[in-house]
């Protein structure tokens, strides 16, 4: 009764509890994974992020003051900087105080992202946009000196204070997209030179929470930023989203977070209300979900709600073009990877190993994306199609002109997981139905993305997880410039895709470079330097008293607006 | 050579004494059994290798995955509707591969280096000692995946070493010369030990008085004499070895693209929560009655090799 008399004294602390945790650390521009970018999302904010509850996707202002002005021919973006945003008190700073965040501070986290040295998996964001980014990383890379950050630098400049200029070296609209991303997130740099190698465990942002304790491998634990400024739950017309309108955020004082590895331990955690959600692992899949694909009985008797949500991601297998046997734009070497894309039956992948959680892809851009089209996949499971490519490329029957078997090496992530030996398992099967051995080796996460990222691959199973819904994202992983260690994993080039993609990028939204993007996507399906695989369907189960959850493709600063009712 | 009548002797006798054992001689017959099933499995594997195709054990029929037992299939079938009989057979062969593998590295190792530390001892021994010391101070599963890990890398990446993945499974012969390379010290100890006792018997110091060279007197004169020691030590081992094999693959780290006992309960247990024990139950049942047999048959036979032992057992009688 005291809590309802008096409801702010003992009010209880509401914490989240969830799994998590397995990531490389709070760089942000070390954050290319999905784990590690959920992760950077509590602590660090940028000028831009996603509104929340809007679709279509479009972006709002969070440390700037409102969306930037655009000059005219489009190259100069202007920012306004909030006023009395903080970084928190730290022993990095002088005394120990936190201090205002500047438009210097932006200047600065920028040519991190930039900095060849660091090795960011989100350089590609400036690099070829930002007037002088390429000239600046040349030279960075060139020279031996400390990098010099205070040195004027064409593409972002600070003009005072509060107002960041960023000029561009052609028009790039793709620009207010990726500045919502963790590349783009500010940091101070007392904490950079404090910590040092360190400093990816030691996050100092302006962010929603921060950090509490965390012990690799087991914990993880945020608590609310006393020093983060102001934002309340926004104004919206979902009646679900109504009840904490105008409320301060985050919502939820802490979060925690157990790196658990077995499924079976994280089942049995959410059952126990131990956990605020739960995948759905495919060997609990006909229990959980009825033949109509919705939650069984017991389930959906105590409240737990099932989200099902197509995700803007694609799953494929990538060849590297530069490989002496599946590399190469002629023509025997396309039709070898034309066979291998048409061998697999990706329809029963999707039955047998994601119980139809997934649907086969059609082209790379993903169906949600303007430049996607809804037509079949020319390369899709058949089996007679496949063996007569593999005889056109000059392996009859899988062997060479001298009866060799052609054997095939591929990677992926999934050391030790029993899912992805299973897949392996299946890929193998496939290739041998026309006469192809597939070497296929289980690594672990850190070594997969190590040999993916250096091109040390032949084959290499991947899946792209756009970040911002523009074509563009999924594009620049063919172009030939983005070549390893770039994100263009495969090392694809090919001049009359390379053109077309310098023109479209500095194209504004318009029907027009929808067919461009729809053009491009067909070449690279025609060359085939990835076999695709599917597209995934998400789905989530999640506890009653876990509120304000909206399914969305950039999630990663969603974290403020959850919250959990007592229970 | 010239011990030949002696050893016959030894062996004569061992032999009627394991007869009289009935215990023995039902586990002897069990792992005839399981050597038959072995036999069966490497012929239908290299059978269908021969002839360029797919072994039968291996071929997927995703319509009827996870089926209970049923008349075609006794123990029902796995997630790619393999049949898990077969599945199970093919598990026996892979591991006596891991037990046979195995000691073709233990072996030459432990022999070796146990015969020249106990031969010579001083300095030879004191470095012997030192190494397997350190060996032993490491928790083995711990070693054993460290050195997996990186064979297998090394298997996997180098040109050279491509050619051996053909015959062999990349991760099963990682798990091999991990076992190999740990596995050793225990031999090396006994062996050490009868070189100690041995070098000081007549027979030695004849042949040494005779200019009979250290090698030939390790290896022609005591060698014969300590031989009986590496057929226990191998049956004693041999069920530790398919049990390390089986956690390793539960982990993750051993055979991938064959069907191990180890990989079968792996993939046994992501369905076990559902009420499906058939699969679980025939890896487990096959690797039970293995175990068992090799131990009570590797016991039955060291007390009947062991001169001591079986002097203390006339003596009882």
């Amino acid at each position: 009764m005291l809590f309802v008399l008096f409801p702010g004294f003992g009010r209880a602390e509401s914490v989240l509890y969830g799994v998590g945790g397995d990531f490389k650390g709070f760089d942000p521009v070390d954050a290319g994974d999905v784990e590690s970018a959920d992760q950077v999302g509590r602590v660090y904010e940028g000028l831009l992020e996603y509104a929340y509850l809007d679709r279509p996707y479009h972006v709002i202002p969070r440390l700037a003051e409102a969306l930037p002005e655009v000059s005219a021919d489009g190259l100069t973006y202007t920012f306004k900087i909030k006023k009395g945003i903080r970084f928190p008190d730290d022993p990095c700073f002088p005394g120990g105080k936190g201090r205002e965040v500047t438009a210097q501070d932006f200047v600065y986290s920028f040519l991190r992202t930039l900095n060849p040295r660091l090795q960011s998996q989100g350089d590609w964001i400036f690099v070829n946009h930002v007037r002088g980014a390429q000239e600046w990383v040349d030279r960075v890379s060139s020279s031996k000196d400390p990098v010099n950050y205070d040195a004027p630098f064409p593409g972002f400049v600070a003009t005072d204070r509060y107002t960041l200029q960023v000029n561009l070296a052609k028009p790039y609209p793709q620009l207010l997209w990726v500045l919502t991303m963790q590349y783009a997130f500010v940091v101070p740099r007392e904490a950079v030179e404090f910590y040092g190698k360190d400093f990816r465990n030691h996050p100092v942002g302006t962010g929603p929470f921060r950090l509490k304790a965390w012990r690799r491998n087991y914990r993880i634990e945020y608590e609310r930023n006393p020093f983060f400024s102001g934002q309340t739950f926004p104004a919206n017309t979902d009646p679900e989203f109504q009840a904490d309108v105008g409320k301060p955020l985050p919502l939820v004082d802490r979060i925690i977070e157990y790196d658990i590895r077995e499924y079976y331990t994280t089942w049995q955690m959410f059952l126990g209300g131990q956990l605020y959600s739960a995948g759905i692992n495919k060997d609990y899949f006909e229990k959980v979900i009825s033949p109509q694909l919705e939650l069984s009985g017991d389930l959906a008797r105590r409240g737990i709600r099932l989200q099902k949500s197509p995700l803007l991601n694609t799953y494929y297998l990538g060849f590297n073009m530069l490989d002496p046997v599946v590399g190469g734009m002629s023509e025997p070497r396309k039709k070898l990877r034309q066979a291998f894309a048409s061998a697999l039956n990706v329809k029963k992948y999707c039955e047998v190993l994601t119980n139809n959680r997934s649907t086969p892809a059609t082209s790379p851009i993903p169906p949600g994306v303007a430049g996607h089209e809804p037509k079949p996949y020319p390369h899709a499971y058949d089996l007679e199609r496949a063996k007569r490519l593999l005889a056109e490329a000059g392996y009859p029957g899988g062997k060479d002109a001298k009866g060799k078997q052609l054997r095939l090496t591929m990677i992926m992530p999934g050391a030790g997981s029993t899912d992805a030996r299973q897949a392996a398992d299946f890929y193998a099967e496939q290739l041998r139905a026309i006469g192809v051995e597939l070497e296929v080796q289980m690594l672990t996460g850190a070594e997969y993305l190590r040999r993916e990222h250096e091109g040390e691959t032949q084959i290499f199973w991947a899946g792209w997880v756009i970040d911002y819904p523009d074509a563009q994202n999924v594009l620049q992983l063919f172009y030939g410039p983005n070549k390893c260690p770039g994100v263009n994993a495969t090392n694809y080039q090919n001049p009359e895709f390379d053109k077309l993609y310098e023109h479209v990028v500095s194209m504004a939204d318009s029907p027009e470079r929808t067919a461009l993007y729809a053009k491009m996507a067909d070449i690279v399906v025609e060359d085939c330097p990835w076999a695709l695989m599917t597209y995934p369907l998400a789905y989530g189960l999640f506890q009653p008293w876990f509120q304000n959850y909206k399914q969305h493709a950039f999630p990663y600063a969603n974290w403020k607006y959850f919250k959990v009712l007592p229970h | 050579m010239s011990d030949g009548p002696n050893n016959t002797g030894l062996w004569q006798i061992a032999w009627r004494q394991l007869r009289h054992n009935r215990f023995a001689m039902v586990c002897l017959a069990i792992l005839g059994l399981y050597t038959a099933v072995w036999i069966y499995a490497e012929a239908t594997f290299w059978g269908a290798r021969i002839r360029g195709v797919t072994p039968a054990y291996k071929v997927s029929n995703y319509d009827i995955r996870n089926q209970p037992p049923s008349a075609a299939h006794p123990l029902g079938t796995n997630f790619a509707g393999r049949d898990n009989l077969s599945q199970m057979i093919q598990g026996t062969r892979i591991a006596f591969e891991i037990g046979l593998l195995t000691s073709v590295i233990v072996i030459p190792i432990g022999f070796a280096l146990g015969a020249v530390a106990g031969y010579f001892g001083r300095k030879i021994d004191t470095a012997v000692v030192y190494l397997y010391s350190v060996i032993d101070s490491v928790p083995g599963i711990l070693l054993i995946m460290a050195i997996a890990y990186v064979v297998r890398s090394v298997v996997e990446r180098s040109e050279a070493f491509q050619a051996i993945t053909r015959y062999v499974d990349s991760g099963l012969l990682a798990v091999c010369v991990g076992m190999g390379f740990t596995g050793w010290v225990g031999l090396c100890r006994l062996i050490r030990a009868e070189y100690f006792k041995h070098r000081e018997r007549q027979y030695v110091l004849a042949a040494r008085a005779l200019g009979v060279s250290d090698g030939a007197i390790m290896f022609r004169h005591i060698a014969p004499n300590v031989l009986h020691l590496i057929i226990i030590n191998f049956s004693l081992r041999f069920p530790g070895l398919v049990l390390t094999e089986a956690v390793l693959s539960y982990l993750g780290v051993g055979v991938r693209d064959e069907p191990s006992w180890g990989a079968i309960i792996n993939d046994a247990k992501q369905r076990l929560w559902l009420g499906n024990w058939w699969e679980l139950a025939g890896a487990t049942a096959a690797m039970f009655f293995l175990v068992l047999a090799l131990n009570i048959f590797g016991d039955a036979l060291r007390d009947a090799l062991d001169p001591k032992l079986r002097t203390a057992e006339a003596k009882t009688a």
